[in-house]
C-alpha cells in the first residue's frame, strides 16, 4: 500500500516527532537519570549474584564466566534496542482499550510508525549502556581473536537481534486488536527470551531449545552467532551455517509479525464509547 | 476507593476515629476489606492464566540454569555447594517462583500514589487505621495470590524437576506459617519504602534501588549462601531475608522452625513500629496542594 517514496517522507516527519518527543522527555532531567540510574542498578545486582555464583562453581554447560557475560551483554544489547524503539508500539493496547486508536488510522502516515513514534523514551538507554559495557568487558577476557569479520558480523546480528525483540513486542500489540485479556504471556517470549538468550541454550531442557530456537528463534541471535565468535564447539549438533543464520531467521519473523500488523489493522473495530 | 468503607459522614469522621469501636466491629471490618481485596484477584482470569505461564517459563529457566551449573563439566558434577545440595536449589527456585506474586515484592506504590495525588488526606479522615487498612487489602490480596498463583507455579516445577518435599508434616504447617509471616514482613517493608512519598517527588530511584536490595538481599535470585561473605553476613539479619529465605529455610528443614519463624516475628515488631512511627512524622508534615 505505501509506497517507498511515501515510507521516506513518514520517516522523516517521524524523525521529527520523535526528536520532539525526546525533547519534552528531557525536561524532566533529573526524572529521567532517575530512571536510568535505577535500571542500571537491578541489572548490575543481577550481574553481582551471577559473579558469585561462578565464585562456587566452575563453569556453566562448559561455558566460562566471561563467555556467560559476553551473551548476557550482546542479549542486553539487543532487547534493550528492541525495547526502545517499540516504546510506543508497546502502548497500543492502551489506545484501543481507551478507543484512542482511531485517529491513527485518518492519519495519512504508516499506521506502525505513527504507533512507534507515540511514545519515545530513553529509559532503558541504561541497559544499553549496560549491556555495552557487559559485551566489552567479555570480549575483552575470553580467548579468543576478534577478527574484522566477527565484528562486522556481531553489528549484522545486534540489529537481527533488535528487530527480533521489536517484533514480539509488536505482537503484544497485534494480540490487543482483538483481546486484552491475558497478553502479559506474550512477556514469556519478550523478557522471557532476553533471559534466555544471556546463557548457553545446551543447557535447557528439549522443549524449551526448540520453543526459543524454532518458534521465537532467540537462540540463533545470541548462542549460535556466539558460538562463531567465541570459537566455541556445538553440543546440539546443528549444521556449521546455524551461526550465519540470524540475519535470515530475524527477517522471516519480522516478515510474519508484520503480515500479523496488517491482517490486524484491517480488521480492526474500535472499541467505541 | 472501593467500597468496603462503611458508609460514614466524612465530616463526623474524625470524631468516629478517636472514639474506639468496639473490637468486635473492628475486626469485621478488616476482614471484609480483606475477603473484598481476595475477591478482587479472581475477577482477571486470562491475566492469571498469562502469569502462570510466564512463572513457569522463568522458573524452569532458573531451574536449568542451576542444574547447569551443579553438572558443570570441568567439575564432573557436584552435589553440595555451600551447604546446598542440587534438590535443596532446585526447590528453592520453584518455591521462589510460586512466592513471587503471594508476597508482592515489585511494583506496589499504591500509598506513594495516594500521597502524591493527596488523597491520602480523605483516607486519613476515614474510620479506620491506614496502616491496617492497607495490611487487611494485601492478606487478602496475598491469599488470593497463593492460590491461584503460587499453587499451579509450585505444581508445574514439581511435575518438571525433582523438587524436594518437607521432611515432616509440621514442616510444612510451619512453612504455610511462615509465608503469612513472610507477606507481612514484606508488606511491611513496601509499605515503610512508599511512605518515602512523603518526603520525595520522584519515587522511582528509590523503586529501584528497594528491587535490587530486595532480589540480592532477600535470597529471590539465589540462595544467600551462594553470595560473598560480607554480604551474606549483613543479609542474614536484615529483614529482607524474612520474606524469601526463611520460608525456604523452614520448609527444607535448614532452620529449627522456631528460630525462623522467631526471625520472622521479631522483624514484624520492629518493622510495624518503625513504619507506625515514620506515618506519623510525614502526617504531621503533610502539605497536600490544593483541595
Amino acid at each position: 500500500m505505501d509506497s517507498l517514496f511515501d515510507m521516506r517522507a513518514d520517516l522523516t516527519i517521524a524523525g521529527r516527532i520523535a526528536a520532539l518527543r525526546l525533547r519534552g522527555q528531557m525536561q524532566y532531567r533529573s526524572s529521567f537519570l532517575m530512571q536510568i540510574f535505577g535500571n542500571f542498578v537491578v541489572n548490575f545486582a543481577e550481574i553481582l549474584v551471577l559473579w558469585s555464583l561462578f565464585q562456587h562453581f566452575e563453569d556453566m554447560g562448559g561455558w566460562s564466566l566471561n563467555e556467560v557475560i559476553f551473551l548476557h551483554g550482546l542479549s542486553m544489547v539487543m532487547f534493550s534496542l528492541g525495547d526502545t524503539v517499540t516504546n510506543g508500539v508497546q502502548a497500543v493496547p492502551l489506545l484501543i482499550r481507551d478507543g484512542n486508536f482511531d485517529r491513527t488510522l485518518v492519519r495519512p502516515m504508516s499506521s506502525y510508525v505513527q504507533s512507534m513514534v507515540n511514545e519515545v523514551s530513553l529509559r532503558h538507554v541504561g541497559l544499553l549502556g549496560q549491556g555495552l559495557l557487559l559485551l566489552a568487558v567479555g570480549m575483552a577476557t575470553v580467548d579468543s581473536e576478534w577478527t574484522l569479520a566477527k565484528t562486522a558480523y556481531m553489528l549484522v546480528v545486534i540489529v537481527s537481534g533488535a528487530a527480533l525483540f521489536a517484533a514480539l513486542f509488536t505482537i503484544e500489540a497485534i494480540l490487543s486488536f482483538w483481546t486484552v485479556n491475558s497478553i502479559e504471556a506474550v512477556n514469556a517470549f519478550t523478557y522471557g527470551g532476553s533471559e534466555l538468550g544471556q546463557y548457553p541454550i545446551h543447557i535447557f531442557q528439549r522443549g524449551m531449545r526448540l520453543l526459543f530456537l524454532y518458534v521465537v528463534p532467540v537462540g540463533f541471535m545470541t548462542y549460535y552467532p556466539s558460538l562463531y565468535f567465541l570459537d566455541k564447539p556445538d553440543p546440539l549438533g546443528l549444521p556449521g551455517f546455524s551461526p550465519f543464520m540470524a540475519p535470515i531467521a530475524a527477517c522471516v519473523f519480522c516478515i510474519v509479525v508484520g503480515r500479523g500488523w496488517t491482517f490486524a489493522i484491517r480488521h480492526y473495530r474500535s472499541t467505541g464509547s | 476507593m472501593e467500597s468496603g468503607t462503611p458508609a460514614q459522614s466524612r465530616f463526623g469522621a474524625d470524631a468516629v476515629r478517636k472514639s474506639p469501636e468496639s473490637g468486635g466491629e473492628v475486626v469485621r471490618l478488616y476482614l471484609e476489606l480483606a475477603r473484598r481485596s481476595f475477591q478482587q484477584q479472581f475477577a482477571y482470569r486470562g491475566a492469571t492464566l498469562a502469569g502462570i505461564f510466564v512463572n513457569g517459563i522463568f522458573g524452569i529457566m532458573i531451574a536449568s540454569v542451576f542444574l547447569a551449573l551443579y553438572n558443570s563439566q570441568s567439575s564432573g558434577g557436584m552435589d553440595d555447594v555451600q551447604g546446598w545440595s542440587k534438590d535443596q536449589t532446585i526447590t528453592l527456585v520453584w518455591i521462589n517462583q510460586s512466592l513471587l506474586m503471594t508476597v508482592y515484592l515489585w511494583g506496589w506504590w499504591e500509598v506513594t500514589h495516594n500521597i502524591q495525588s493527596g488523597a491520602i488526606v480523605n483516607e486519613l479522615l476515614k474510620p479506620y487505621d491506614y496502616f491496617c487498612y492497607w495490611l487487611s487489602r494485601d492478606l487478602g490480596r496475598a491469599l488470593a495470590h497463593s492460590l491461584i498463583r503460587g499453587v499451579p507455579t509450585f505444581l508445574t516445577g514439581i511435575a518438571l524437576f525433582d523438587v524436594l518435599a518437607p521432611e515432616t508434616s509440621a514442616r510444612f504447617v510451619a512453612f504455610l506459617v511462615s509465608i503469612v509471616l513472610a507477606v507481612i514482613v514484606s508488606f511491611c517493608l513496601r509499605f515503610i519504602v512508599n511512605l518515602a512519598g512523603f518526603w520525595v517527588l520522584d519515587y522511582r530511584g528509590i523503586a529501584a534501588m528497594f528491587t535490587a536490595v530486595l532480589n540480592v538481599l532477600s535470597g529471590m535470585l539465589a540462595p544467600l549462601a551462594f553470595l560473598p561473605d560480607p554480604v551474606r553476613i549483613v543479609a542474614d539479619v536484615l529483614p529482607f531475608k524474612a520474606v524469601i529465605m526463611t520460608p525456604n529455610e523452614v520448609y527444607l528443614g535448614q532452620v529449627p522452625i522456631w528460630q525462623g519463624l522467631g526471625f520472622q516475628i521479631l522483624w514484624i515488631g520492629a518493622l510495624v513500629a518503625i513504619a507506625r512511627k515514620l506515618m506519623a512524622i510525614g502526617e504531621r508534615q503533610l502539605v497536600v496542594q490544593g483541595g
